[in-house]
């Protein structure tokens, strides 16, 4: 009995493995602390829709339901970065895979050049903290709270115009 | 038409990152802000490659008419790849047609061309081939356009000429010029005899040692050579077995088309006038003719044949063949009208040569139930169909399976032969 549907390569299997394995990794971080089974489930499940779907907008909620566990939590020690750089290579190497059907090679020079991409990716990770580690929220002036929500909310107007499509 | 479109992942760095980082000044969740730091990045990047122009995209096949077996390239045309980083085929599978790769499926980085698919008929015919999907990606994978589907193109593939040659003449060699040795005396190069000098003989022809000798002028005589009508006639009434291209086994309709064209190249080649009677549903007739573009029509008539159509045998066979003309019959003979008409056109004096083209197509394969009724009938239709093959054979045409070269060696000998009698006309 096949296992694969023909013409599928290897490489995309362990990729699309790794959708599976990272979001649920991140979340495994948190033990002995057990997260709540719905969370558990819920990541799990996500996690085997995207590796089966990279292509799709479904990708978001494992990602989105392991950081917001995390955030609930309240966890800012050494195990956060440790979930960053799951998360962000869940992300690239969804991308990679989301580049064609399961039956296309994944072409050597592009994974090369997502690595370097993910690692970019990766910079602001420790910067941000060691930012929100070292310093303290309550001594920054309250215009820059305004100025950072002001900033926040322009983004995403900017964003939202920005992936509208073109009109043809 | 296609536009540019965010992708999934850019929808999902965006979410994440804008949207944590929001979530994080915003509620004060620090957590969120520090996770969602490296989607920002990889949203921004995303965003700002965005390109603004649409192109317009065309793939082109190399070769649009091929022998079997061989290949021809799928190239993409794109009019503007400003903005495009990454371009993804994937062909659809067409039956008989092997692509390379494999599953049709290839991708690759803009600046390094792009991306070729090899695609190669395994079986003579019309192939629709091409037809695939086709997207762009922008850089940092933030835009996609596409997939746009692009039409397929039908490939003309040309029968393989099996490796066939023969050193028999054809029995009743009947046109001016060709390499058959004729039997009469005319302007050839085969030495015939030397006898003496008659007004009209040109002065070249003088054999001066004969003459010296004999102290009479004497010449060479040297035979005509001449072409002859040969007439090839493919039975596609059917099609039995199951082709695996040139790979695999063959079907009776594979080794009829590929023997035919095998015989048209060496007929053509040899210099003689080939004609083709296809006797079938869409049946088609090339009248005889000579030469490199003949050939190549004959060819394109027989990957014209359908495989798939079924129609009944005619009752008679009017080819409207001249006297010495040969009538090669490519038929795997399971049709009794078939039979009879070749039987008429053997009857009424036409050298017929029956090419038998059943080939493995009712060998029973092991370790079949041989008391299944499959089997039994097939069983019958084999025993019936040798029975018309001896009748047939008993009435002076003979019957050779096709084996490729030097199949019709010693059938053609026996007709130049039995052409070479002196016969007395009622």
């Amino acid at each position: 009995m096949r296992l694969l549907r023909p013409g599928v390569v290897p490489s995309e299997v362990v990729l699309r493995a790794l959708l599976l394995v990272l979001p649920c990794a991140a979340l495994a971080l948190a033990l002995p602390e057990v997260p709540h089974g719905l969370v558990v489930a819920g990541v799990v499940l996500s996690a085997a829709s995207w590796a089966w779907f990279p292509d799709h907008p479904v990708g978001v909620a494992p990602l989105a339901l392991v950081a917001g566990w995390w955030a609930v939590h309240d966890v800012v020690d050494w195990r956060l970065l440790v979930v960053g750089v799951l998360l962000t290579t869940a992300h690239v190497v969804a991308t990679v895979v989301s580049y064609g059907p399961p039956t296309l090679a994944i072409d050597p020079r592009l994974a090369r050049l997502w690595l370097a991409r993910g690692g970019l990716a990766l910079v602001p990770l420790p910067v941000t903290w060691l930012a929100v580690r070292g310093l303290d929220p309550r001594l920054a002036p309250s215009w820059l709270w305004l100025l950072a929500g002001a900033t926040a909310v322009a983004l995403l107007v900017v964003t939202a115009r920005l992936v509208r499509p073109e009109q043809s | 038409m296609s536009s540019w479109r965010p992708t999934p992942a850019l929808v999902r760095a965006c979410l994440l990152g804008l949207g944590g980082v929001s979530l994080g000044i915003v509620l004060g969740q620090e957590v969120l802000a520090v996770l969602g730091a490296p989607f920002v990045v990889l949203a921004a990047a995303g965003l700002a490659g965005r390109p603004h122009r649409s192109p317009q995209v065309a793939s082109r096949l190399d070769h649009r008419r091929l022998h079997e077996g061989q290949g021809a390239t799928s190239r993409l045309d794109v009019d503007d790849l400003a903005g495009v980083e990454h371009v993804t085929r994937v062909a659809a599978h067409a039956a008989h047609v092997a692509a390379s790769p494999t599953y049709g499926a290839v991708g690759s980085l803009a600046d390094r061309g792009l991306p070729t698919i090899d695609f190669s008929p395994r079986r003579w015919g019309r192939r629709a081939v091409g037809a695939e999907r086709v997207a762009l990606t922008s850089p940092w994978a933030g835009w996609r356009w596409g997939p746009v589907h692009l039409p397929e193109t039908s490939l003309v593939v040309l029968p393989r000429t099996a490796p066939y040659d023969t050193r028999a003449e054809v029995p009743q060699p009947d046109g001016l010029v060709g390499r058959h040795r004729s039997r009469r005396v005319g302007s050839g190069s085969e030495f015939e005899g030397i006898r003496p000098f008659a007004t009209g003989d040109r002065l070249k022809r003088i054999n001066w040692p004969v003459s010296l000798r004999t102290g009479e002028l004497h010449v060479v005589t040297t035979r005509a050579e001449q072409d002859a009508g040969v007439w090839l006639l493919v039975d596609a009434l059917r099609d039995i077995g199951v082709s695996g291209g040139i790979d695999g086994r063959a079907s009776t309709l594979d080794l009829t088309v590929r023997a035919a064209a095998a015989l048209a190249e060496h007929h053509v080649r040899t210099g003689d006038r080939v004609g083709l009677l296809v006797v079938a549903a869409n049946g088609a007739r090339v009248p005889l003719g000579s030469g490199p573009r003949h050939l190549q029509r004959l060819l394109g008539t027989l990957a014209r044949i359908r495989t798939d159509a079924r129609s009944t045998p005619p009752e008679r066979l009017d080819l409207g063949t001249e006297s010495g003309s040969v009538v090669h019959v490519l038929s795997p003979m399971l049709f009794t009208p078939l039979v009879t008409a070749t039987a008429s056109l053997q009857r009424g004096g036409t050298s017929v040569v029956v090419v038998d083209t059943l080939g493995d197509a009712l060998t029973q394969l092991d370790g079949a139930d041989r008391l299944a009724l499959p089997s039994l009938a097939m069983r019958m239709q084999k025993i019936e169909r040798d029975d018309r093959l001896r009748r047939l054979a008993a009435l002076g045409a003979p019957v050779v399976p096709w084996r490729g070269p030097g199949t019709l060696d010693t059938v053609l000998h026996q007709l130049s032969r039995r052409a070479q009698v002196p016969r007395v006309r009622a």
